[in-house]
């Protein structure tokens, strides 16, 4: 049916609404941004004539800090992430066929109310007065013990990769609300279901009886889980990752209302830059960073998974061939 | 077997860690002080919870007025780029479906970058552009916003039916003597529905949920609910009506869900009554 | 040819480097039954397609009644498909599915409602009329998929692998079915199958398709006993090959030579010389076994030979015997016409004696 040829008049008219909106209100807004990367700004918030001074002073050592501490904490959102989630889609996925429906989504339903709102009860649970912040004070304590055993270089190196800050802490000062755990905390808590919703697809369609036999063959449980299970899954981990790293780059919500001064990343930069001090040729110039850092990771992926697919599907090539002199055909 | 008590009790936990603050959302608005946000008056006694807040609500008061304005606006503008986005999305979806050329894998990247690309680029891009064509920010920016952004997820859910599609029925429908006309109305459209509602309820949550794209284009003076909410500060006395009705929303969400399965499920017994 | 009802002429479809279907003509019969057979990806299902309209000849015309429909779109040909997976519209009751191609012909209303009332009944699916397609079993869908096609009496029924979903049972019967609907119905039927079985008990005429041309062109039982090509005779039933030179003739039958077997007598039907080559295909059901040797009346005029049986493969009805004979395996069947238990006991290892008349083997194209 496909050469049935209708296709010149038909196929434009039906792309065309689509096409025409996405290209006039998403690409030509991407190309004006651009455009913008490379003007300068003008004092009063509009913009100047077209130079590099935006992409220069990006060099302050303001900006890169800020992009540092946003990949920084993505990774370790996407660490958490995946740690938690493994662990769930295994189990939902092991679970009898009727209650996986209601568990998946029962993953969902916290979704149906309003994210700003969960967000803003977050808040009240970081309270300086509740519980969540004496034990945030206690492991703040735990982890200045611990950093004082370490040798000293060491140390310099965790205070410069910012894992770590030089001194004690102060109780007055380090409140959970206001700081970088609790962005991570929520960022956590907001991208915990689209990590095991893609895992949990994947572990769906993963034989568990490969499992069964890795045990028949005297593999412990949790040996079988990381040699069996984790490569057996390994699409849908790479699914995940990318599903959390990628909006975890560009949060906004989570450190404007959680953050504090603390916690200032890209995203929370830029529309300082566009709506607060009118610098818009630095915002786009962010934003166009951001795209990049977004972008790359993606580029990556599917360009192994093109490598995967042409090597599978040169196997299958080679097998055929051998399939096809090897026998008589019928 | 060990590993799964294991991951069992993950998650449980984290089904935990999930609902706690839903529960805090549901239990605030029963708060009685809506500044300190606390059960307990200022001596620590218990001051019990309090309606007031869904009377409020439900009565119109005055002083709720902004709050349910913002609320209003966003259920508008929802409801109107559900329905634009659906119209767009489904006719970009039976394009991607059906041709594969260079047009088509130019329109896939269209579809599908914005997928990737995180709210606040789509925001600032959106605000450049109604800044180099010097319109002004308010409803119609937001509304082009929410379906510009809606659009890609409603081609992604629609596709992925289509895919499912069994092409041999489009041939049955020609080889029966159906024009294509005839055959997209008759026989492919009513298999698409559920597929395009479905698109349609993640465009209806994603466009009521969305803050950051908002909070570029919405102007001085326009506010959506999430944008509402997000400049409230601690300082806000009337915090709690702003969970009671995040309970309200969550309710009739749940309700929707539920007679959506109802209905999918009474369906098919209803066509015996149509001969009689 | 304008006399003819349903022509194929000179008709060759490409895909890419591969020819599908390679200058193929035919001429079929109005009110025929006629199958297309033959295996995988012959080109069977891309003749059918043609015919349908959902494929273009890549040279070549299709005649139906006279009119020439190769350039005709599938929904003006008043041809209709059964396709494999039934392809029933999900959302339409049984009862719209089936009105579906009246509905667009515009039909007034109480003559659909008869004619679709009518088709339900001769399908015995009148109760099952307000069902949805995902209610009914395959076999159900089956008829409902029949009964859609021929409601408006279209010229020709096409019919796609239609059993082959189905299991046995519930295939032999549909089979019974199908053969009295194109009875009751009186359209012309165009089958395609690579079910060998299906397509002998069906068809009125049999084309035998392989690599996109047609091998055979006849009724089933020609193809049967007189194949056309080495091909036909392994893909129809199951059948011997003795490849070898004719050494003699005498009279109307001859002598070949095989290598590594004794000499055969066959009826020398192709006329053959002596040196010229040939196979022989000898059918297991014409070969008999027996421990003791032919009775003497048979004398000279039959094929004997002494050989030990091999493998013995029992299937109730009848039992294979592989037979080694020389240097070749020889299946031979021998029927069950009397009580097992009152038989001679033929067991693994035995001396025994093959044994067929020259009339009995059938001389195929040598290369």
């Amino acid at each position: 049916m496909r050469d049935v040829s209708k296709s010149g008049k038909a196929e434009w008219l039906v792309t065309m609404p689509s096409f025409l909106w996405l290209a006039v209100f998403f690409a030509v807004p991407a190309v004006i941004v651009l455009a913008f990367t490379f003007h300068g700004h003008t004092a009063n918030g509009g913009v100047g004539d077209w130079s590099l001074s935006t992409w220069r002073e990006l060099v302050d050592p303001d900006y890169p800090t800020i992009v540092w501490k946003t990949i920084r904490i993505s990774v370790e959102v996407t660490f958490w992430c995946i740690l938690l989630s493994l662990p769930c889609a295994y189990a939902i996925a092991r679970l009898p066929k009727r209650w996986r429906a209601l568990v998946a989504g029962a993953m969902m339903l916290p979704f149906w109310t309003s994210f700003v709102v969960r967000v803003f009860a977050w808040k009240t649970l970081l309270h300086p007065n509740g519980w969540l912040q004496a034990c945030y004070l206690t492991w703040l304590r735990v982890c200045d013990w611990a950093f004082d055993w370490l040798p000293a270089f060491l140390q310099k190196f965790l205070v410069w990769a910012g894992l770590a800050s030089a001194g004690h802490v102060d109780p007055a000062m380090s409140t959970i609300l206001d700081s970088e755990a609790a962005v991570v905390l929520v960022s956590v808590y907001s991208f915990l279901p689209f990590a095991i919703m893609p895992l949990y697809t994947a572990a769906e369609k993963f034989d568990f009886s490969l499992l069964e036999a890795a045990r028949d063959l005297g593999a412990k449980n949790f040996y079988a889980f990381r040699r069996i299970f984790m490569p057996g899954v390994r699409q849908g981990i790479v699914s995940a990752v990318l599903m959390v790293f990628i909006p975890a780059i560009g949060s906004y919500v989570i450190p404007q209302m959680l953050g504090g001064t603390e916690c200032v990343l890209i995203g929370n930069k830029i529309f300082m830059r566009a709506m607060q001090n009118r610098n818009i040729p630095h915002a786009s110039a962010l934003a166009t960073l951001m795209a990049v850092s977004v972008l790359v990771p993606m580029g990556v992926a599917m360009w192994w998974k093109h490598r995967q697919e042409m090597r599978d599907r040169r196997r299958l090539d080679v097998r055929t061939a051998q399939l096809m002199t090897g026998g008589e055909g019928q | 077997m060990k590993r799964s008590y294991f991951s069992t009790v993950v998650l449980a936990l984290v089904l935990a860690f999930l609902y706690v603050p839903i529960l805090l959302v549901v239990v605030y608005g029963f708060i009685p002080n809506g500044i300190s946000m606390s059960f307990f008056d200022s001596a620590g006694r218990f001051s019990g919870v309090t309606g007031k807040w869904y009377s409020m609500i439900f009565s119109g008061d005055v002083r709720l007025g902004s709050l349910m304005q913002s609320f209003w606006l966003s259920l508008t503008i929802a409801g109107l780029a559900t329905l634009v986005s659906c119209v767009i999305g489904t006719t970009s979806a039976l394009a991607l479906h059906r041709w594969r050329d260079r047009l088509q894998a130019v329109h896939h990247a269209l579809v599908y970058t914005p997928l990737i690309m995180p709210d606040i680029l789509i925001g600032i891009s959106l605000l450049m552009l109604f800044v180099a064509c010097s319109v002004d920010c308010g409803f119609w920016t937001i509304l082009i916003a929410h379906v510009t952004f809606c659009v890609s997820y409603v081609v992604m859910t629609v596709l992925a039916r289509l895919q499912d599609f069994d092409d041999r029925i489009v041939e049955a429908a020609y080889d029966l003597g159906a024009g294509p006309w005839y055959t997209f109305f008759h026989v492919q459209l009513p298999m698409l529905l559920p597929g395009v509602v479905a698109g349609g309820l993640l465009a209806f949550t994603l466009s009521i949920d969305d803050v950051v794209i908002t909070s570029f284009v919405n102007g001085a003076g326009t506010n959506t609910f999430p944008t509402y909410v997000s400049s409230m500060t601690k300082h806000s006395r009337n915090l709690p009506a702003v969970f009671a009705l995040s309970t309200l929303m969550l309710l009739f969400t749940c309700v929707l869900v539920g007679l959506s399965k109802l209905v999918a499920r009474g369906q098919q017994p209803r066509a015996k009554a149509r001969r009689q | 040819m304008k006399d003819d009802f349903l022509v194929f002429d000179h008709v060759t479809k490409r895909f890419g480097a591969l020819t599908a279907v390679d200058d193929v003509s035919l001429t079929i019969a109005k009110g025929e039954f006629f199958s297309l057979l033959g295996p995988s990806g012959c080109g069977k299902t891309t003749l059918l397609r043609m015919l349908g309209g959902f494929e273009r000849p890549d040279s070549g015309r299709i005649y139906l009644e006279g009119q020439d429909i190769t350039d005709l779109p599938p929904d003006q040909r008043r041809v209709h498909t059964v396709f494999q997976n039934y392809a029933l519209f999900p959302t339409m009751t049984i009862w719209d599915n089936i009105a579906f191609s009246l509905k667009l012909s515009k039909r007034p209303k109480p003559e659909i409602e008869e004619r679709v009332d009518e088709i339900l009944e001769m399908i015995q699916m009148s109760e099952h009329a307000w069902k949805y397609p995902n209610q009914l079993s395959g076999g159900q869908k089956q008829r409902v998929a029949i009964a859609r096609a021929l409601v408006d009496r279209p010229q020709v029924l096409l019919l796609d692998e239609p059993l082959a979903a189905l299991d046995l049972k519930l295939r032999q019967h549909m089979l019974i079915e199908l053969d009295a609907i194109h009875d009751q119905v009186g359209i012309t039927f165009m089958y395609v199958t690579h079910d060998q079985g299906e397509a002998m008990s069906l068809s009125d005429r049999i084309a035998v398709v392989n690599k996109g041309k047609v091998e055979q062109l006849d009724v089933p039982a020609k193809i049967y006993e007189a194949p056309a090509s080495r091909f036909v005779a392994s893909f129809i039933g199951d059948t011997n090959f003795f490849s070898g030179e004719i050494a003699s003739v005498e009279g109307d039958y001859c002598t070949i030579q095989t290598e590594g077997f004794p000499a055969i007598k066959a009826y020398n039907d192709k006329n053959l010389s002596a040196g010229q080559r040939v196979d022989l295909s000898v059918r297991p059901e014409k070969i008999r076994v027996t421990l003791n040797p032919p009775p003497p009346e048979k004398g000279a005029s039959i094929n004997v030979f002494p050989s030990r049986v091999q493998d013995i493969v029992y299937q109730g009805v009848y039992t294979k015997y592989w037979i080694k004979a020389g240097d070749l395996r020889v299946a031979a069947l021998k029927p069950h016409s009397r009580f097992l238990l009152d038989e001679e006991k033929i067991t693994w290892n035995d001396d025994v004696f093959v044994w067929w008349h020259p009339d009995d083997g059938y001389m195929v194209e040598a290369k």
